[in-house]
Formats: structure tokens, sequence, C-alpha cells
């Protein structure tokens, strides 16, 4: 771990945005800087259990000279907007525009986008129209249906989890929901069509997926030396997790020192 | 209705985002703690539809994260918990007030949340009501029958068991848990006729997620006597809902039973209002 020679300045929570909609916490580092650091967060329950480690690393990126900001997508979090006005289309929208809000604060037009999950996903179809410059992705989504399929399932088994309700809920009460949250049906399309393109931007992934899990990285022509496997896997989709938060030292590491080499 | 974000407290060590009404209101405002470690969006962006509801009733209100949870840090005073729970309530008041003009506030807290709401309710004079989801509540005697009876008939159950004790396959979770020990069921029900005594109107609010320690609405006379019986006192039991409320519909409802408790406790003079 880095020693520091003096605290690091305390994040600055704002309002950012056409109108002030959306929510970010900017971590400034102290010191001119060369690149900064936009963490994308993934959407639903997955955001809620990364919101500790994103934390985290915003303070471990510092600590190392780099300005980070992280942010809610419109309809997320303390952003504005209802759970059921997510849209794939604002969440790349708010990916460009809090990227240019971290570029005004940190006086850097170079910045890295970090995306877990849905933001990994968000991060790789923004790259160009938000201009990043390279990008780490920690277990992204490529194949939105089957993220979908796979949402769907975990919903029905929820409702009728005896761990979580004394008497299984009908299917009508858990429909056009994830996990918590209202879902929209444009939503739900945008998501099934979702098929990440290989990106021209420097990428690099943080690979945590469960050994069965079928990998299609090369799918964005990343090769084997830019996948970092990390162990041990993390429990994205187990249920029976639902509310606890993912934590990974090894994720914060694997990242740090990544950030820290690109030059 | 518009959202600010602040960093405040006496070490300007906290963050909360304060909700205020479109147009100028007389209400008390509303506080609400952080449900166990979750940042104070609340579980499933509960906190966030609460509190922007209320802000359209009129409600000014804040969210935000205790010393060391969510986006806080730490206030660098050696305090107890309870000692810092209760200063970073204040802190919030203090913010919350000098935003909004609101002088008494209404606390509302889920799980541990309400533990905490019930800590600062015990002392603090800016508080005139309190909302706690899932708060302290003990196994009673009618628990037990109301357990294990049906049970007892149950010959599946029966079953089950026998077929587990002969073959134990399924493991056990060996990973820690980490708890907070109950107060004193009596400390608590003597709390809540002082609190009572002072004025304040509480609203129990429990669910069927608790089901392992709470599975009737009768068990609220059987916790804590009496009192519960007062005038200044509301309780309901939704025995369908699970802990979190992680179906939008039970979120809603609880949402509704809120804002009605509010509305006949604490009325808003121009509720609603446009600037």
């Amino acid at each position: 771990m880095t020693m520091l020679a003096t605290p690091l300045e305390a994040e600055l929570p704002l309002y950012f945005g056409a109108g002030g909609e959306l929510f970010g916490l900017y971590q400034s580092a102290g010191t001119p800087a060369r690149k900064a650091v936009l963490l994308c967060p993934p959407l639903g329950q997955e955001q809620i259990r990364c919101h500790r480690l994103y934390r985290q690393l915003a303070h471990a990126l510092a600590a190392e000279g780099i300005p980070v900001l992280r942010f809610d997508y419109y309809g997320c979090g303390d952003s504005a907007g209802a759970s059921a006005q997510v849209d794939w289309q604002r969440c790349l929208a708010d990916a460009r525009d809090a990227a240019d809000e971290l570029r005004q604060r940190s006086k850097t037009d170079r910045v890295i986008a970090f995306g877990a999950r849905l933001g990994g996903s968000i991060a790789l179809t923004a790259a160009a129209a938000a201009r990043f410059s390279e990008l780490v992705v920690w277990d992204p989504v490529l194949d939105g249906n089957a993220y979908v399929a796979r949402l769907d399932a975990m919903q029905n088994a929820l409702r009728r989890d005896p761990q979580r309700f004394c008497k299984p809920r009908l299917a009508s009460d858990a429909a056009d929901q994830w996990l918590g949250f209202a879902i929209s049906k444009s939503l739900r399309q945008q998501l099934v069509e979702l098929r990440c393109e290989p990106t021209t931007v420097p990428t690099w992934v943080m690979d945590s997926l469960a050994p069965t899990t079928t990998r299609e990285w090369q799918s964005l022509g990343i090769d084997a030396s830019r996948v970092n496997v990390l162990q041990p896997p993390t429990p994205w989709d187990d249920l029976g997790r639902l509310e606890l938060a993912i934590l990974s030292h090894a994720l914060i590491q694997a990242v740090t020192a990544q950030l820290r080499e690109v030059a | 209705m518009r959202e600010q974000a602040f960093r405040f407290g006496r070490a300007d060590h906290m963050v909360g985002i304060a909700g205020l009404p479109a147009a100028s209101t007389q209400a008390v405002g509303v506080i609400v703690l952080n449900a166990g470690l979750v940042h104070r969006i609340g579980p499933f962006r509960l906190h966030v539809e609460l509190t922007r509801r209320l802000n359209a009733c009129g409600y000014p209100t804040l969210r935000f994260d205790l010393s060391t949870v969510g986006d806080s840090g730490a206030s660098g005073e050696s305090q107890t918990r309870t000692q810092q729970v209760c200063a970073d309530v204040r802190d919030a008041v203090t913010l919350l007030s000098r935003q909004s003009g609101c002088t008494q506030v209404v606390l509302f807290g889920l799980c541990s949340g309400a533990q905490n709401a019930h800590t600062v309710a015990c002392t603090d004079a800016s508080v005139v009501g309190a909302i706690f989801l899932d708060g302290y509540a003990y196994r009673t005697f009618g628990y037990r029958l109301r357990h294990y009876l049906p049970r007892l008939f149950d010959a599946g159950r029966w079953w089950r068991t026998l077929a587990y004790r002969r073959n134990p396959s399924t493991p056990r979770s060996t990973e820690p848990v980490f708890s907070v020990v109950a107060l004193p069921q009596e400390v608590v029900r003597a709390d809540f006729a002082s609190m009572l005594d002072r004025g304040l109107k509480l609203c129990f609010i429990y669910s069927g997620g608790i089901s392992n320690y709470f599975n009737h609405a009768r068990q609220f006379r059987e916790c804590f006597g009496r009192v519960i019986a007062r005038p200044g006192v509301s309780t309901r039991f939704i025995a369908e809902a699970d802990h979190t409320y992680v179906l939008t519909g039970d979120r809603n409802r609880l949402l509704d039973n809120i804002e009605h408790w509010l509305s006949d406790n604490f009325p808003v003079a121009n509720a609603g209002a446009s600037p």
C-alpha cells in the first residue's frame, strides 16, 4: 500500500450535467495530474453491491496521484429519475457527460474508464464518444441476451425464496422488475440487443467469473496478455448473497497496479 | 422539489442529500438513517423513493451516511458508537434545519437504522417522531405457539427433519455472523413509554421478513405491553413483505403507509403546493 505524504482531500459530493441531474463524488489527487479515472458503475443491485469497492478503489487511485470521479446514471443512486426510467442510451450519454466533468475538474484531457459488469459494457460502448484513452473492465457483460435471461431466472427464483418470503409470491408481484428494481420494457429490449463490439481503445479485462462461465474476451479483440484472472471468483449471480457487498482486495490491487503502469 | 449534495458534520466527514419541497412549508423534517451497511440510497433505492415522495408532500428530508458508513468517513473522535450516532444525527438535524428552516424532525430507520433511531429518539429534544421498520422485537410465548404448533402437526416437516438427521448432507454456513446485541426488552419498553411521555409519535412497521422472531400483529402488544396501545403509537404488520421490500409493489405500499402516517400525525399546512 502506498504511504501518503499528506492526507487525501475529502471527496466532493456534487450534482452535474444538464439540469444538474447526475450525482457524483469527485476525489482530487491534490497534485497536477496527467490522467484521471472515471468509475462507471454497474446497474441495479450490482451497483449497490459494488458501492463500497468503488469507494475503496477511488481512494486507492487518488493515493497514486490520480483524480477520480464516481457517479450515478440517471435513474440510479442519488441521481435524478426513477429506477424505471433507466435507459441504455441515456447511460451512455451520462458516461460521456461524466467524462467531460472529470476533464474539467482534473484539468487533464486524458480520462481512463473503469467499469464492472454493465458498467464495463457502458465503458466499452461509450469509449469513442466519451474519448476514453484506455479502459479497464471487470467481468463486463458482452452478451446482453444471456444476461437478461439470467436476471429473469434469478427474479423468478427470488419470488419463491423461502429465506425471503413466508409464502411464495405471485409471478405478477415480481413482474417488470429485476432484483429489487423496476425496469422498463425499453431497457429490457436494449439489453437483449446488447452485444459489445471490439474497440480500438486499449482495454484490459479483470476476469473473476466462475470457472464454468463461457469467456468471450477474444470477441473484443483482446488477447490473453490483457486479461488478468482474479481469484476467488466473484459471486455475481448468487441469490443468497443478493444484499451482501462485493469486496475484492485483489481487484483493487490489480486495477491500481494496471493504471499506475499506464504511461 | 430539489436535491442538494452536502459534505457536513463536526469534522466535515459525512455525505448527505437534502431534499427540499418546491414550496417553503412549516413541516417537520424527516431524517433517514442507514439500513445496515447499505449507503444512503437504501436497499433497492428505498430511501431515494421515500425522500422524494415526502418532498412532493411538502416535507424536507435528509438521507445521509453515518460516520464510517457509505461515503462518510470517521470523525476522528474517541466516542462510543452510541455517542457517535447521536452526534451524527445532531449534525444532520443542524444541516437540515439550516437548509429548510425546520426545527423538529422525524427519524426513519430500517433494522439497525431503527435501532439507531431508537437510540437518538431517547434523548434528542428535536425528535418529535420515529418510524421503526423491523426494529426491536422479542420472541414471546405467543410467537412460539404460532411458530411451533403448526409445525407439530406438519407430517412433511417431520419427514424432512428425520431425513436430515439420517443424512445431514446440507452444509451449514461457516461464514462469520456479526450482529448487535439487542437492548433488554424491559429497557426498550421503558424507552418507548418515556418517548410517548415526551409527546413523540411512534410508527412501527414490521415485515414477514423477520419471521424468525416476529410473526403476528399481536406480537407488538406481547413485546411491549400496554405502551403499544397509547394514542401516539401506530403499528402495522406486513406479513407478505420481506425485510428489505425487494418487490416494487410492497415498497409502494410501504411508502403509502408512511406517507399517510406522516400526514395524519404531522400535517403540512400547504401540502403539495407549487411555488
